[in-house]
Order: structure tokens, then sequence, then C-alpha cells
């Protein structure tokens, strides 16, 4: 109870100076309708290719605002050395794993209401409500995927100049399972579902987020205890 | 956490960056209630020890033990009887100072009502700026700031990295005469800091640091005359 109580806190500090600072927010959320955009001008008029690639060009723009997001999120941590500062406090470093990557998970989460609604008019998809209610939810699973590793690789290389590099490099071959998952869960609620998939992809997307939590949360330990 | 034994013992402790080393070969026991002094010029390992004290850096060679316990495989122990204020305020700049106050209770588990925090900032004379952002603060209001940290955290052992840098006359009294109170109370205190006359005033022990070793330990009261010895 402790532990989760800490993280509470965590997620609570991470999200107040988030909203104060909103610059990330709208960086990112930015950056994710641009690609959205872009996929969009590359594929051409041609509305049969957009719908077919709709799932895709989603979870592309996720897996590419991800990466900016999480690059920034260690950044205020590391200024006045806010992180060493909460190594010093009586917080197990897995606390400040599961609350950096739940901050995470709920920012990357939050575009899900901008870009799916944005990608829905520029791909011209026909999605209920329902439909788009099922489409976050399968966004959360893969912000989950993707926010796991994320943060962890972001802890390992927030101190470094070449971290906007090396991130994505470390991420991107470690995501591919949720990515893979989250494509073909998204597309069979966009484009349809007649041999009911949906539930076994959802359930190896909901799989690798259990793996992928477990262990980095494990790893993380490893990573702050010198890197301060 | 036993009762007995020091709080705070290194045997042949070393750290090193790289082929330097930092630290070499400091045997060092500061028993309960004890107050030191760690005294040395720039480079000559105060800040290392003292981050190797505090589990923030793991020691190269030897071995700390902090009220019998070692800061690294049992970790949680040593962090809930130790507290340190260093020159880095560990302050994030878009929280106010109750904000800031608030986490610190809350990683703590300190159940702290918002006027008991107010009394703190009070006391540190930041009450009037309670409700702004911290990065508009000063490092005098900072180092302020960080110090209602250590209040929170009500530590056994304090480790303090130049107190009183960044501090004004009135910030320095105030800080000189609250490690005063630690000490009386019985709380061990290390201090590693430049201000000699005020800290030996306050410190019953002093040990001088030479280029990561010790060259000299012995009443606090003694260190200005080996200094002055020393050129």
């Amino acid at each position: 109870m402790r532990t989760v109580g800490q993280i509470v806190a965590l997620v609570r500090k991470d999200l107040l100076l988030e909203w104060r600072g909103r610059t990330r927010g709208l960086s990112v959320v930015l950056f994710g309708v641009v690609t959205l955009l872009l996929f969009s001008f590359a594929v051409g008029p041609d509305t049969a290719a957009l719908q077919t690639g709709a799932a895709g060009f989603l979870v592309l723009a996720l897996l590419l605002s991800s990466t900016l997001a999480l690059s920034e999120s260690f950044r205020l941590e590391h200024e006045n050395h806010a992180l060493e500062g909460l190594l010093l406090a009586p917080v197990e470093p897995v606390a400040l794993y599961y609350g950096k990557a739940l901050s995470n998970t709920l920012f990357l989460l939050l575009l899900a209401p901008i870009l799916t609604p944005v990608a829905v008019v520029l791909y011209a998809v026909e999605i209920s409500l329902l439909d788009l209610a099922e489409v976050i939810g399968l966004w959360g699973l893969a912000a989950a995927g993707l926010s796991a590793p994320g943060t962890l690789f972001a802890a390992m290389t927030s101190r470094l100049r070449s971290q906007d590099v090396l991130l994505p490099l470390l991420l991107f071959p470690l995501v591919v399972p949720v990515m893979l998952g989250s494509v073909k869960a998204i597309d069979l609620v966009l484009t349809g579902d007649p041999m009911q998939q949906l539930g076994s992809w959802t359930m190896l997307l909901a799989g690798f987020d259990v793996i992928y939590w477990s262990l980095c949360g494990v790893l993380f330990t490893y990573v702050v205890e010198e890197g301060v | 956490m036993g009762e007995a034994g020091p709080a705070i013992h290194c045997e042949s402790l070393g750290r090193r960056f790289g082929r330097r080393w930092v630290l070499a070969h400091v045997d060092l026991t500061v028993e309960r209630a004890e107050s030191l002094l760690l005294a040395g010029a720039n480079g000559s390992g105060k800040t290392t020890l003292l981050r190797v004290l505090a589990g923030l850096s793991r020691p190269s060679a030897g071995s700390v033990r902090i009220l019998g316990s070692d800061p690294h495989s049992e970790r949680l122990t040593c962090r809930r009887s130790l507290s340190m204020v260093s020159h880095r305020a560990y302050l994030y700049d878009g929280l106010t100072a109750i904000e800031m106050l608030r986490v610190w209770a809350r990683l703590c588990e300190r159940s702290i009502s918002d006027a008991e925090l107010d009394g703190l900032l009070e006391e540190v004379a930041l009450i009037d700026h309670r409700d702004l952002a911290v990065g508009g603060f000063s490092s005098g209001m900072r180092k302020r700031l960080t110090f209602l940290r250590t209040r929170i955290e009500n530590p056994d052992i304090l480790l303090l990295d130049e107190p009183l840098a960044a501090l004004d006359t009135a910030g320095m009294d105030l800080v000189e005469a609250w490690i005063e109170r630690e000490v009386a109370r019985g709380t061990t205190v290390v201090v590693a800091s430049h201000a000699i006359p005020r800290m030996s005033r306050i410190c019953k022990r002093a040990l001088l640091l030479e280029d990561g070793q010790i060259a000299w330990e012995g009443p606090a009261a003694g260190l200005p005359a080996q200094l002055e010895r020393q050129g």
C-alpha cells in the first residue's frame, strides 16, 4: 500500500507539471496531427487506400509521437537534479518507474480522443461511436505497451546528448509485437471482423503489456542506481 | 535496525571516476548523535564522501554501513533514517512551494496538514511565496525550501553539503540555529563546509580531507588552527 501511495503521488506530480507546462502536450499533439496529415498526402486522394491503411497510419502516428513524449519525460527530472531527490527519499525505484510509466501512458492515452477523430476525418473512415470507443481502448493498450519499455529506455538515455537518436533505435525493434497487435486489432475494428479475430489480437497486445510492465519495472532499479 | 553500533561506519572506503581515485582508504566512524565537520579544499572528496554515505554513489572499494545497514542492499532502511541537503536543489520549477512540500510529505508517507506545512514555510520566511512557482525563486530561497525536506523526513542522520552556500546572513543564521537544534536533539550530523568558523562552533569533531584521504582528524575547535598551520 505504501508503494501504491507513492506511485499515486508521483503520477499526480507529473500530471500537475504537465498541465503547468503544456508545451510538451501541445507539441506532441501537433506532431501527431502533422504525421496523420503527411500520411494522407503521401497516399493521395485514393479513399480506399486511405481506409485500408488507416489503422497503420494511426498507430504509426502514436509511435512517432510517443518517442517525442517519452524523450521529454525525464527532462524535468534532471532539471535541478530532481530525480536524485526522489532517489534520496524512502521510495523504491520500482515506484519511481511505475509512477513515470503510468504518467507516460496517461499522457499518450490523452492523444487518442484527439488523433482518432482526426484520422477518421482524414481517411474517410466510417465508424460508430462504439467502434470509436473500442479504438480508444486499443490505443490505451498500445500506449501502455509503448510506455513501459519507452520509460525504461528514456531513463537510460536521458543524460545522453544523442537521446533523440538512441531512444527510437532501442525502442522501435522491441515494440514490434505491440505495433503488429495494435495495427491488426484497430484495423479489425475499422474494417470489420468477419473471422472474430479481434479477441486474439487484443489478448496478444495485453499479454505483451504484462510482460513489458513486469520486466521493465525490475530492470529500472539497475538503470537509476548509478545513473543519477 | 539495531540500536547499538555507530551511525556511520566506513572501512577502506574508496571511490574512483575512471582512473582517478576521488576517495581512497577512508576509515571513518561517526557515533550516534555525534556532529562531524568535513573540511578540505575544492576537489578534496567531501561531496563524493557524502554521496557515497547517502547511497547515491556506489563505493569502488571498501564498505559503508549506515546504522548497521548497507545503503545499497538495504536501500529503504537507510533512506528512512537518512536525509541529505546538497547544493543541488531537488526541486521542480513548475510546482509551487506548498506543492513541493506536499510531494515530499506524500513520498515520505507523512500525513502533514497544510497548516503544518504553512508553519514550516513560516519558519524559513517563505510563507509569502507559498503559492508561487519554485522556478521564480532565488538560489537562497530554493535552499531554504530544500531544508524543509529534512524537516519532513525527520531523519536520524543528516548529511549537509555546503549548507550555508547561497544564503544571505539571515538565512545563514537560520540554518546555523537549525543545525544546532538538530545536534541538540541527538541527530547525527555530518556537514561538509568551507564556513569553518561558523561550523566548527556547532560540530564536535572535524575531519580534513586532502586528495580524497583523511589528512587530519580531531576536535572541531582545533580545525582553524590546523588549517592555519597548513597555510
